[in-house]
């Protein structure tokens, strides 16, 4: 019954400083993940972006709670009005040419779930957008 | 006040409780048995247990049993599935820019060195 962080593993074909500029350069950021005002890889930063369905758009709030620069980088995620709260850790492992990813977030069961402005389908539909249309688009067109 | 599932699992004592009557339906006391806290104590957590779902109470004779309603425990891992949607998503966007990202740090990286062992040589 004990909440398991969530973990999930990537390994990529670029070395470490590569994958670190992507996670915490904010103009990289905005090409794969969010887009953020600033973004300072530094204990204490806090950063906000706006990720959500067209409709229903929630702002995210994150604290920097860890940073080791090109291995570790941990912050808090949490929603603007909803409680919870969760942290999200990245870190890189260097594997000859290649960096292992390793992604932990934890605290997702503090999210209240009952919340109908809050429920899965927004979510699923949020994120299925951004991530399969927007970023997609976005990439494909760019390069 | 927050009736869910996330808050029957929040304490060691429910989750016990949940992993015990998971087991057989038991009664008040049986349950009390388990633990070191009051028989009072024990059902409070119980009574958060039915508000939230997760523990049905069936009148037995004179006895009342706590039994175990565990579909509700599905949402926790639907719950935790749309982020590993999420994510999964964001590490292959990722992955893609890496790869399509013309300004690599491998390459210069390895100019350099390659550069100043020419240089080294060269002397």
């Amino acid at each position: 019954m004990k909440h398991e962080p969530f973990v999930i593993e990537r390994t990529y074909d670029a070395p470490v400083e590569k994958v670190w500029k992507a996670i915490t350069d904010k103009d990289q950021m905005k090409e794969w993940y969010f887009n953020i005002a600033t973004f300072k890889p530094e204990v204490g930063f806090e950063f906000q972006f706006e990720a959500g369905s067209e409709d229903k758009k929630y702002l995210h709030l994150c604290k920097i709670t860890d940073v080791e620069s090109g291995k570790k980088l941990r912050y808090s995620w949490r929603y603007d009005n909803v409680p919870g709260n969760s942290f999200v850790t990245f870190e890189l492992f260097a594997e000859g040419n290649k960096t292992r990813l390793k992604l932990t977030h934890e605290g997702l069961e503090t999210f209240v779930t009952d919340n109908p402005d809050f429920a899965k389908e927004s979510f699923v539909k949020g994120w299925g957008h951004i991530i399969g249309k927007s970023l997609k688009e976005y990439v494909e067109k760019k390069f | 006040m927050r009736r869910d599932v996330f808050q029957a699992i929040a304490t060691p004592t429910r989750r016990e409780i949940i992993n015990l009557v998971a087991k057989q339906s038991l009664n008040l006391n049986s349950l009390t048995e388990n633990f070191n806290i009051s028989r009072p104590a024990i059902s409070k957590h119980i009574k958060i247990l039915t508000e939230c779902g997760l523990v049905v109470i069936k009148q037995q004779g004179r006895e009342r049993y706590c039994e175990a309603n565990l579909e509700s425990l599905a949402h926790v891992s639907q719950w935790i599935e749309q982020y590993k949607v999420f994510w999964t998503n964001k590490l292959d966007a990722l992955g893609n820019f890496l790869s399509k990202e013309p300004g690599t740090v491998s390459k210069p990286a390895i100019k350099k060195a390659t550069l100043k062992s020419i240089k080294k040589n060269r002397k």
